[in-house]
């Protein structure tokens, strides 16, 4: 065992594998292991990955193609070039530890081996058995146990046989299903779906056989019976294991049949060919709307009754005030103008103190100095009010003090009528 | 023509609306075909029993294909059928070619709008209806015409359609100043 213990060996440039090609390895791989595994174990060298089937494969293809002689172990590592050579080794050394391949002459300096037909016809029956799930085979064995029974020379020795064959096939089926059934998880029961296919013709064509047993050899009722039991066991564990699926896939269209990571790689490395014929067989409604008459008629009909003229929004009552509140400003005006002629009284300015002193009470002066207030303000009149420093004070009278200031015409620069 | 062209152009016409081909080409099964006024060209369309046609999904409560404006669109569709169905015994196909104008004219008619709002509403509805085959919009020319989805329409409905088209004033009534049309 030369190459044993070398954990990593590169292939030479393997191809980019697809998600077709990576399931079907694992189905591959998940036979080749349930069968090999006893005999793997003991020869030291368990199948680790499906590259290793394929490099069995090369050997023997090797070997059909090397002729009478047969090969060294040499020439056959050279003939499986594409496959590192220290594993090539450890897969001759482990074929030909159980016998697939062995020495021209069995003597200990031998150097020429020759490979035996048997391993390659198992290997080949395994893929297609991982490709197809097994189900050919077992219709094969079917059919040849239903001529074997049919046949005219079957003896009962003969039914019997073949009844307790297909009585263990469908026991092992219907085990596996029901214990995958009752404790597994669901990816492992989608996982091992392949025992679900065709088993409705699976189970046909067995109780056809059943039934040319028993219509032969009515003796043979026991064997028959333990039949029907396996059969029937078979159909409730598919019973069970079809309803724990279709409960995890839910309305999906059986999503966990594939571990969710197999669906997302899938997702994110495929062609958007390969993803939109997904979509082929669908077909799109244009986005036409469809109009009926009466559709027609009913917007005809509103349109008449709706008046699309602008309504104005809804107001309050006191909406009236609003235009006299208009009118109130062009007012306003005049009447400041008027108040301001009035306390100037021809003069050009007049003295704020005086202005207050003849309004009288504190409350007439105060209105009175609002309007001043607000004529000074005002944009469009041409007066101005200024304060000075200085304030005069009066105990007695009723505004006690009175700044210093004078209500003048103005000056402004240009005014507004120029 | 076999079995999976037939399926090709039902498929065709199911996704992208009515088909026009050349008038010498020849028919799948089950298909209307609406020869155009000039013979230029043939119009295929699909022809479905009463019981399936989109009217049904409205009897059964189901959500219809949404559509934007759809009483502008409506309306549209109304005024150009009073405008291009010439003969409202006959059938509805082809109709006669009516211009912008004489449809605008009256759609103001029927909805009483400002005609800026009306004219929006008018060319959004124009090209809405264009779009799903159920005119035939010649932009640059500014004329309309029915589209072939209008033969889709059964008997029922076009009886129910000439009501409508009493009901609607002409463009001609509407241009001597009649507002007032008999109904």
């Amino acid at each position: 065992m030369p190459a044993r213990g070398q954990g990593v060996i590169a292939l030479s440039g393997p191809p980019e594998p697809t998600l077709d090609d990576l399931v079907g390895e694992v189905a591959v791989l998940r036979v080749y292991r349930q069968v090999f595994s006893v005999l793997a174990r003991e020869a030291g060298a368990m199948i680790v990955d499906s590259t290793t089937i394929n490099i069995d494969e090369s050997i023997l293809e090797a070997f059909a193609e090397a002729g009478g002689e047969g090969l060294t172990m040499e020439q056959a590592v050279a003939e499986c070039r594409q496959w590192a050579a220290p594993i090539v080794r450890r897969r001759f050394d482990v074929l030909r530890s159980y016998g697939a391949i062995s020495r021209v002459n069995d003597r200990p300096n031998e150097l020429y081996h020759r490979a035996a037909f048997a391993p390659y016809v198992m290997l080949l029956f395994l893929r297609r058995m991982a490709e197809q799930g097994g189900q050919s085979e077992l219709h094969q064995l079917l059919t040849l146990e239903q001529l074997n029974v049919k046949s005219a020379n079957a003896t009962a020795a003969d039914g019997v046989a073949s009844a307790r064959r297909l009585t263990k096939v469908f026991r092992l089926l219907g085990n596996e299903l029901a214990i995958l059934a009752a404790g597994s998880t669901a990816e492992t029961l989608g996982n091992n779906a392949q025992l679900l296919w065709g088993n409705e013709s699976l189970i046909d064509q067995a109780k056809d056989v059943h039934t040319v047993v028993l219509g032969r050899w009515p003796e043979l009722d026991r064997e028959c019976a333990e039949l029907r039991i396996a059969l029937a066991a078979y159909a409730d564990a598919i019973d069970a294991a079809a309803g724990r699926l279709i409960a995890q896939a839910g309305t999906t269209r059986a999503l966990g049949l594939l571990p969710v990571e197999a669906w997302r790689t899938f997702g994110r490395e495929s062609s958007p060919e390969a993803l939109a014929a997904v979509l082929d067989r669908f077909v799109f409604d244009a986005p036409a709307p469809w109009l009926s008459p009466q559709a027609l008629i009913e917007a005809v009909e509103a349109g008449r009754q709706i008046s699309t003229a602008r309504v104005p929004p809804p107001r309050s009552d006191d909406a009236e005030a609003a235009p006299e509140a208009d009118a109130d400003i062009a007012d306003d005006v005049e009447e400041l103008r008027a108040i301001a002629e009035r306390l100037l009284a021809d003069a050009n300015s007049v003295s704020v103190v005086d202005v207050l002193d003849g309004a009288g009470d504190w409350i007439s002066a105060r209105r009175v100095l609002a309007e001043v207030t607000a004529i000074h303000h005002h944009p469009d009149l041409d007066y101005e009010l200024v304060w000075r420093d200085g304030v005069r004070i009066e105990v007695a009278a009723s505004p006690s003090w009175t700044s210093q200031g004078r209500f003048r015409r103005a000056s402004r620069a240009g005014g507004e009528e120029g | 023509m076999n079995e999976s062209e037939t399926a090709l152009w039902w498929a065709r016409i199911r996704a992208a609306g009515p088909q026009r081909v050349a008038p010498s080409s020849a028919s799948p099964a089950g298909m209307l075909r609406l020869v155009e006024p000039d013979v230029t060209a043939v119009w295929l369309l699909t022809v479905v029993p009463e019981g399936a046609r989109p009217s049904v999904l409205e009897e059964l409560g189901l959500p219809v294909l949404a559509v934007e404006q759809p009483n502008d669109t409506a309306r549209v569709l109304a005024v150009c059928m009073r405008c291009c169905w010439a003969e409202p015994t006959g059938p509805m196909w082809p109709g006669i070619p009516a211009s912008r104008q004489q449809v605008a004219a009256v759609f103001e008619e029927i909805t009483d709008r400002d005609e800026a709002a009306s004219n929006r509403a008018l060319v959004a509805a124009i090209r809405r209806l264009a779009g799903a085959g159920w005119l035939l919009w010649d932009e640059p020319g500014q004329t309309v015409r029915l589209g072939p989805r209008v033969a889709t329409w059964g008997s029922a409905d076009l009886s129910a359609l000439r009501e409508l088209w009493r009901m609607l004033p002409s463009s001609a009534d509407i241009g001597h100043g009649d507002p007032e049309t008999p109904r």
